[in-house]
């Protein structure tokens, strides 16, 4: 219970500064507290590899990515003043609106869930080799649909990312030599 | 003595209002992505503690939150990779992300 109330507060302290926060390496940073704490939620939910994939590809793949392009952007400091006045006390206001109606059908609605015994013997901790169970059964199709998607993605990134073809640039071989001396220059 | 269902799904329920609360403020198409990012992991979050809470009436087929959950961590890992690419792309034609600038489609 403790556990669970520190890891809720770190939670959402970090979510308030993601979107509050006017830099965007501070948001970024937020973001990783929030990500940290949301691991530590999988852990006492008795899902341990899932909150070592949280850590290893969130907290540490995704951020990174997050991080390296805005610095590689450079994005300004944020002016706090949205185009439309009302825009920013209305989406706050049907944030919480959503929230209190999340909050109120779920705890009318709650059940006695199971022992904390009862669920790490079925559970087994959510090991790897139970998720992989799963993935590779009753996930089998969505599986390989997450395969292909990857592909598409590492091509997709790569495609979008390159310069686009000028023909003078990627003429051939005689061209090559003069812009990498331009880059040691 | 571990925390009970509903309090998981009421903290994934704020993680996503306020995820939701960046999406529609923020104005840097970054940190409209850093917001999503962390609806993604709202909804994560309360897969998997639904998962735990109907683990016992599951039989073998008990994992499949967090299976799911599982699934949606790789879709955001391709979606961060390409929207980020596509980012740096409007970078390079506009130097600016503003998402009340990117009115068109053209480059």
């Amino acid at each position: 219970m403790v556990t669970f109330f520190l890891m809720a507060a770190f939670a959402v302290a970090g979510g308030i500064l993601v979107v509050t926060a006017r830099q965007p390496i501070h948001a970024a940073l937020a973001l990783v507290v929030t990500l940290l704490a949301v691991a530590v939620a999988y852990v006492t939910l008795d899902a341990h590899f899932l909150a070592a994939i949280q850590v290893i590809v969130y907290a540490g793949a995704v951020m990174v990515l997050f991080l390296f392009v805005i610095m590689l952007l450079n994005v300004e400091r944020q002016s706090p003043t949205a185009r439309w006045r009302w825009l920013r006390p209305s989406a706050y206001g049907f944030g919480l609106l959503a929230l209190v109606a999340v909050a109120i059908v779920v705890v009318n609605q709650r059940q006695a869930g199971p022992t904390p015994t009862q669920v790490s013997e079925v559970l087994q901790g959510g090991s790897a080799e139970r998720i992989g169970t799963v993935l590779f059964s009753d996930y089998l199709l969505a599986f390989h649909l997450v395969a292909v998607l990857l592909l598409t993605g590492i091509i997709g990134a790569v495609s979008l990312v390159q310069r686009a073809g000028r023909p003078d640039e990627s003429a051939g071989p005689a061209t090559v030599p003069a812009a990498s001396e331009v880059e040691t220059a | 003595m571990s925390a009970p269902t509903e309090y998981y799904v009421v903290l994934s329920a704020i993680l996503f209002g306020l995820g939701a609360i960046g999406v529609i403020t923020r104005r840097s198409a970054i940190l409209v992505f850093l917001s999503v990012e962390l609806m993604l992991n709202a909804a994560n979050l309360a897969m998997v503690a639904y998962a735990r809470h109907w683990s016992l009436t599951g039989g073998s087929h008990a994992l499949q939150g967090q299976g799911a959950a599982f699934i949606v961590l790789a879709i955001a890992a391709a979606e961060v990779a390409v929207g980020l690419g596509i980012l740096i792309a409007i970078f390079r034609n506009r130097v600016s992300t503003d998402v009340d600038e990117l009115t068109e489609v053209r480059a």
